[in-house]
C-alpha cells in the first residue's frame, strides 16, 4: 500500500557478480552496496559496524580491491566482481585462513571476523609469505574489540604456511567441530 | 528450601574435593559456535531482518540540547511524510514510561525535559530507514534550554562530598547525588598518626566507550495474542523482558526475548536492550508489523552507557618498613544523565577501594552524581578499573617514598589465606595473590629490568611497572544472586543445553558445556546450545559481574551431576556392577573394574528412555548470602575474589611522548582454569582494551554536553598496530571450594590492572607520574616539558 508512495527516486537495474554468480537487482541511486548484499541478496556475512568505512566489518573484495561495502554505492558495483566471505571456499570447504583462525583459537564474538578474513584473504592472494609487519598493515583497517589481534597475526602466518604447502582448502567434515 | 540449598552446595563442594582428574577442563577446546562464525553463518540480530517481510524501521528523534525543558512536541508534519506510519511519543506508551535499571529515573521517551543529548523525544516509524530519518527532521520540539552541567565537581565538592547548590538535573528526585557508600574501619586519624610516611594523590579517569563491533539492534514481531517477540542484542534477556513488559503494560509471559549471537557486550549491552527492545516493541504493537531498531555507530555511542569517569583523592599512610597504617579516599563518579547501573558501580568501586591489602584504619567514601553527560553504567570492571588506577599508583608512590621496590611493598601488605579484608571478611582459603606476584616477577625478570631501566639516558626509554588487583565475583550484596541451566539428553544421545546466560563473545557458554561434558563423560560436540530465549531458557540472572562461569558453572555442575547419578544407576544395573564403578567415556560406557563389560552411550540413553528415567535436569545454584553494613562497609560483600598481578613493559619516546607497550604479563588466580582458550582470550582482550583505556580512549563532551567524538574515526580504540606486541597469560589455581571445580570469574578482572600497570611502567621510564587517563603522547610530552626533561 504505502510502498508505492515512497518511490520518489526511480530505481536502476544493475547486474553484479557475487562469488562467481550474476545477480540482477533493482536499486535506488542512493542505495549502498552493503544493503544490497545483505538485504537483497542475503550475503549476511557482510556486517555493518559503523557505516563510515572505519571499522572494517563490511569489507569485501571488488574487482580485486579491498573495499568497505558501506562506502560503495550499489550502482558503482554494476558489472563488478564481488567476493564475500561466503565465496572464499567451495561448498563444504574451509579456506586456509579460516582453518588457521580455528587452529589458533582466535574466535570471540566473531562480528569482525568476516572483514578480518576478507582482508587476510586479500593479502594472502598477493603474498604467500607475509612478514609480521605486512600482516599488521593489511589488517590495520579491521577493528576487533574482543582483542584477538595477536592471534590474527599467528593465523595469517599459519594460513600462508598452509597455502605454500598447497593446502588452500580444507574439508569441513575433517575439521573438528 | 533449606535442604535443597544444602544439597546443591554439597554437590559443588563434593566435586571440588573429589574431582582431580580431567579430560576437558583446562584443555584447549574449540568453542561451540566457532565454525558457524568462521563461515559467516552465525546470524546476529540485524541479520534477521533479511528473513522478514513488511518490516518497518524505527528512528529515534534525539534531543537538541543536553538539558532543556520541553514545552511542546508537534509530530503532525512528520506524520504527513509519505511512508511514515506513525510517530510515537510518550503519550503512546501503554505501560510505564521508564527503562531505568536500578532507579526509575530514565523515561523511554522524554516528557517535560531532556537531560542529555541522547534522550529520545519521539520515534518515527516508517517503511524505509531513509524516510524515517528524513521525517525525524520534521518533528518539532519547543525547548527551553537549562544550564548544562558536565563537571561532577559542580554537583559535589571534595572535603565531605556534600551536594552543592545547582540547577537540579533530576528535580523530580530532589537531588543529583544518586548513591553514597563508604568503608569505615578503625580510626584513620590514629592510622595517619602512626604513619612514618604519607602520600597523597588526585586521580582522574575518563568516559570509556565499549565500542563493541556490533551496534545495538532489536527486531520486534507482534504476536497473535497481543504479545511480542523481540530478537535483541543483549546480555540480559530476562532483565530486558522485565523492563519491556513494564513499558508495554504486558505480563512477562507475553513478552519473549530471543538472543541470537551478540557481537560484543563488555557490560554495554546490559541495559540498553531495555530501551531499544521497548522501542521496537512499541512500534511493532502500534503498527502490527515487525519493527527494526538498528543503531548507527553515532547513535550507539550517545545512546548507551559508558564507563564512569572518576575523580578521586587518596591518602596512604605507612610505617618505615612499608606496613600500611591507613587509607583515606574520596571518590566521585560521574553517572551522566541517568543512574543506569551507577549505584552498583559505585558500590563495587568502594568495596575494592583499598586494593587487596590488609589495612587497620580505613575511611574511603564515594558518591555517584548526575550530570548532563552521556549516562554511565556497566563496563567490564564496573568501577574497579578506576579505583585500581588510583590505588596502584598510590602504592608505587609510597614505595618510591620509602625507597622500597614496589613488589616488596606489596608483599608486605597483601591479603593471604587466613587474613581479613578491610570489610572484616575472613578469607580462609583460595587466596592466590602472593603466587600471582611471584609468578609475574619471575616471568618478567622484574628485578633486573627494574634496576637496569633506571639507568637509561637515550631517546627511547623503557619502563616496567606492576599493578595488583582483586575482584569480587558475581553480584554480591547488589541483589539476588542465582543461576540456572537445563540439560536435556535427547533420545539419540545428543544433549540440549539451555541457560539464560548469554555468550556475547566471551566464551562463557563454552565453559559451561565443558563442565557438563566433563561430568557426563561425553565429548563437547554432543551438545547443542539453544540460544537464550525467555520462553525456553531458564532465568539465570544477568550475564554480568564475571558470574557466568562461577555461578552458571555451579548450576551446570549440579544438573550434570544429577543426570550422571541416574545414568550410573541404570548403567550399573545393565552392566552388573556398582554405580561408582561405572565409567562413561562416550561413545562407550563400561565398568572401571572390568572394561570388557560395556554398552554404548546411545544404548544407555535408549534404555533410560524405556525405563522411564528422566533425561532432563534443571540445575540451580544460589550464591551464599552477601552481607554489607551500609554505615561502615563491614561484612562479606562478595563470596569470593579473583586476584591478579599485571606487569607492563613500555617504551617511551622522550621527544614525542609516544608510549609503546612492548609486553603485558598477566597472572590471574581464577581458582581453576575451566576453558583455557576462553581464559587466554580474556587475558589478551582485557590487556588490549585496558591498553586503550590507559593510552588512547576518551569520549569527550563539550561544555554544552555534546559528544565531540561519537564515531570510530575520533574515538580511538586500539588497532592491530597499537596492540601490545606480546601478551603473556599465566595462571594461578588456588581453588575456591564453592566454585565449579574451584573456578572463579575472569571477565572483568582482566581489565582492572592494565592501566595502572602501564601508568607505573611509564613513571618508571620517564621518572614522572601521570595521574589522569588517557595517558596520551600530548600529556607525556607536556609533563616532560614541564619537568625540564625535554627541551623542544
Amino acid at each position: 500500500m504505502t510502498q508505492t508512495q515512497v518511490q520518489e527516486y526511480p530505481e536502476i537495474t544493475i547486474t553484479l557478480n557475487v562469488n562467481g554468480k550474476d545477480f540482477t537487482v533493482n536499486v535506488k541511486p542512493y542505495e549502498r552496496l552493503i544493503d544490497v548484499l545483505r538485504y537483497k541478496l542475503g550475503f549476511l556475512s557482510v556486517k555493518e559496524g559503523c557505516g563510515r568505512g572505519e571499522c572494517g566489518t563490511c569489507t569485501v573484495i571488488m574487482d580485486g580491491k579491498l573495499v568497505p561495502s558501506c562506502l560503495v554505492l550499489a550502482v558503482q558495483a554494476r558489472g563488478k566482481k564481488i567476493i564475500t566471505l561466503e565465496g572464499i571456499a567451495p561448498q563444504g570447504k574451509l579456506h586456509a585462513i579460516q582453518k588457521a583462525l580455528l587452529d589458533t583459537y582466535a574466535m570471540q564474538c566473531g562480528f569482525c571476523f568476516p572483514g578480518v578474513i576478507m582482508a587476510a584473504y586479500h593479502l594472502l592472494s598477493k603474498n604467500q609469505n607475509p612478514s609480521e609487519d605486512e600482516i599488521k598493515y593489511a589488517l590495520s583497517g579491521n577493528l576487533c574489540r574482543c582483542g584477538s589481534y595477536l592471534r590474527f597475526v599467528k593465523a595469517v602466518k599459519l594460513a600462508a604456511e598452509y597455502i605454500r604447502k598447497g593446502q588452500v582448502y580444507f574439508d569441513l567434515k575433517k575439521v573438528p567441530p | 528450601m533449606a535442604s535443597s540449598h544444602a544439597e546443591y552446595v554439597k554437590i559443588v563442594e563434593e566435586m571440588f574435593e573429589r574431582k582431580k582428574e580431567f579430560r576437558l577442563i583446562g584443555q584447549y577446546v574449540q568453542r561451540w559456535d566457532a565454525l558457524d562464525k568462521i563461515l559467516g553463518r552465525a546470524r546476529f540480530t540485524a541479520d534477521h531482518a533479511y528473513f522478514f517481510k513488511n518490516l518497518v524501521y524505527v528512528h529515534a528523534v534525539r534531543a537538541k540540547y543536553a538539558h532543556a525543558k520541553i514545552n511542546k512536541v508537534d509530530v503532525s508534519e512528520a506524520e504527513k511524510v509519505p511512508g511514515v506510519l506513525k510517530v510515537i511519543t510518550h503519550k503512546d506508551i501503554p505501560g510505564v514510561n521508564d527503562v531505568g535499571y536500578v532507579l526509575p529515573d530514565q523515561p523511554l521517551l522524554a516528557y517535560g525535559k531532556v537531560r542529555y543529548i541522547g534522550d529520545t523525544v519521539a520515534l518515527v516509524v516508517a517503511e524505509d530507514p531513509y524516510i524515517a530519518e528524513e521525517a525525524a527532521e520534521k518533528v518539532y520540539v519547543d525547548y527551553e534550554p537549562l544550564p548544562v552541567i558536565t563537571n561532577p565537581l559542580d554537583i559535589v565538592s571534595f572535603g565531605g562530598l556534600k551536594e552543592k547548590e545547582h540547577t537540579l538535573i533530576h528535580d523530580e528526585r530532589g537531588s543529583d547525588v544518586i548513591a553514597r557508600f563508604r568503608i569505615l574501619k578503625g580510626d584513620v586519624r590514629k592510622g595517619f598518626k602512626e604513619a612514618d610516611v604519607v602520600v597523597e594523590g588526585e586521580y582522574r579517569t575518563q568516559f570509556q566507550e565499549h565500542a563493541y563491533l556490533e551496534p545495538e539492534a532489536a527486531l520486534a514481531i507482534p504476536e497473535h495474542d497481543g504479545g511480542v517477540t523481540i530478537i535483541a542484542s543483549t546480555q540480559c534477556p530476562h532483565e530486558a523482558r522485565r523492563a519491556i513488559s513494564r513499558v508495554l503494560g504486558l505480563p512477562f509471559a507475553k513478552v519473549r526475548i530471543v538472543v541470537p549471537p551478540v557481537g560484543g557486550g563488555f557490560g554495554g549491552k546490559e541495559d540498553v536492550a531495555n530501551e531499544i527492545g521497548a522501542k521496537a516493541a512499541l512500534a511493532a504493537l502500534l503498527t502490527g508489523r515487525p519493527a527494526l531498531v538498528m543503531h548507527k555507530r553515532e547513535e550507539s555511542i550517545i545512546g548507551h552507557s559508558k564507563r564512569h569517569p572518576m575523580i578521586a583523592r587518596y591518602r596512604h599512610g605507612a610505617k618505615r618498613n612499608g606496613t600500611l597504617t591507613a587509607v583515606e579516599a574520596e571518590i566521585i563518579l560521574d553517572t551522566g544523565a541517568y543512574a543506569s547501573l551507577g549505584p552498583f558501580v559505585l558500590w563495587r568501586a568502594i568495596v575494592h577501594s583499598t586494593g587487596p591489602y590488609k589495612i587497620p584504619h580505613v575511611h574511603t567514601e564515594g558518591v555517584a552524581v548526575y550530570t548532563n553527560n552521556v549516562y554511565a553504567g556497566a563496563f567490564r570492571g564496573f568501577g574497579n578499573p578506576q579505583i585500581t588506577f588510583a590505588v596502584e599508583q598510590q602504592m608505587d608512590k609510597l614505595a618510591e617514598e620509602l625507597g622500597m621496590d614496589p613488589v616488596e611493598l606489596r608483599l608486605k601488605n597483601i591479603l593471604r589465606n587466613g587474613d581479613r579484608t578491610v570489610h572484616g571478611q575472613l578469607l580462609d582459603h583460595g587466596v592466590g595473590l602472593e603466587e600471582t606476584i611471584k609468578k609475574a616477577v619471575e616471568a618478567t625478570d622484574w628485578y633486573r629490568k627494574r634496576a637496569e631501566y633506571a639507568k637509561q639516558t637515550g631517546t627511547i626509554r623503557k619502563g616496567i611497572g606492576l599493578a595488583l588487583l582483586w575482584h569480587g565475583n558475581s553480584i554480591g550484596a547488589e541483589g539476588a544472586d542465582y543461576s540456572s541451566v537445563t540439560l536435556i539428553i535427547n533420545r539419540d544421545g545428543s544433549i540440549t543445553f539451555r541457560t539464560g546466560l548469554t555468550d556475547f563473545g566471551q566464551g562463557s557458554t563454552q565453559g559451561l558445556i565443558m563442565i557438563a561434558a566433563e561430568i557426563l563423560g561425553v565429548p563437547p560436540d554432543y551438545f547443542r546450545v539453544d540460544q537464550p530465549d525467555t520462553s525456553a531458557t531458564p532465568d539465570a540472572g544477568p550475564t554480568v559481574a564475571s558470574r557466568a562461569t562461577a555461578m552458571g558453572g555451579n548450576a551446570t555442575l549440579v544438573a550434570a551431576y544429577k543426570l550422571r547419578q541416574r545414568l550410573n544407576q541404570v548403567a550399573a544395573d545393565i552392566l552388573k556392577c556398582s554405580p561408582e564403578d561405572v565409567e562413561i567415556h562416550a561413545p562407550d560406557v563400561y565398568c572401571k573394574s572390568d572394561p570388557s563389560r560395556k554398552i554404548r552411550w546411545v544404548d544407555l540413553i535408549e534404555e533410560c528412555f524405556w525405563r522411564g528415567v528422566p533425561l532432563q535436569e534443571f540445575g540451580y545454584y544460589r550464591a551464599p548470602k552477601a552481607v554489607w553494613e551500609d554505615e561502615t562497609g563491614q561484612g562479606e560483600p562478595y563470596f569470593t575474589y579473583t586476584f591478579g598481578t599485571i606487569v607492563a613493559e613500555v617504551a617511551v619516546d622522550m621527544e614525542t611522548g609516544k608510549v609503546t607497550v612492548d609486553r603485558v604479563t598477566t597472572v590471574y588466580d581464577i581458582g581453576k582454569v575451566i576453558n583455557r582458550v576462553g581464559a587466554e582470550l580474556h587475558a589478551e582482550g582485557g590487556a588490549i582494551q585496558g591498553m586503550g583505556y590507559a593510552l588512547m580512549e576518551e569520549l569527550v563532551h563539550d561544555e554544552n554536553g555534546r559528544v565531540l567524538n561519537p564515531n570510530l574515526y575520533a574515538y580511538y580504540i586500539p588497532t592491530i598496530m597499537d596492540a601490545p606486541k606480546e601478551i603473556v597469560a599465566l595462571w594461578v589455581e588456588a581453588g575456591y571450594r564453592r566454585g565449579p571445580f574451584g573456578a572463579k570469574g575472569l571477565g572483568e578482572p582482566s581489565i582492572n590492572g592494565i592501566a595502572p600497570a602501564i601508568a607505573n611502567a611509564i613513571a618508571h621510564a620517564i621518572g614522572a607520574r601521570i595521574t589522569s587517563l588517557p595517558i596520551t603522547p600530548e600529556k607525556v610530552y607536556l609533563t616532560l616539558k614541564k619537568l625540564g626533561k625535554i627541551k623542544l
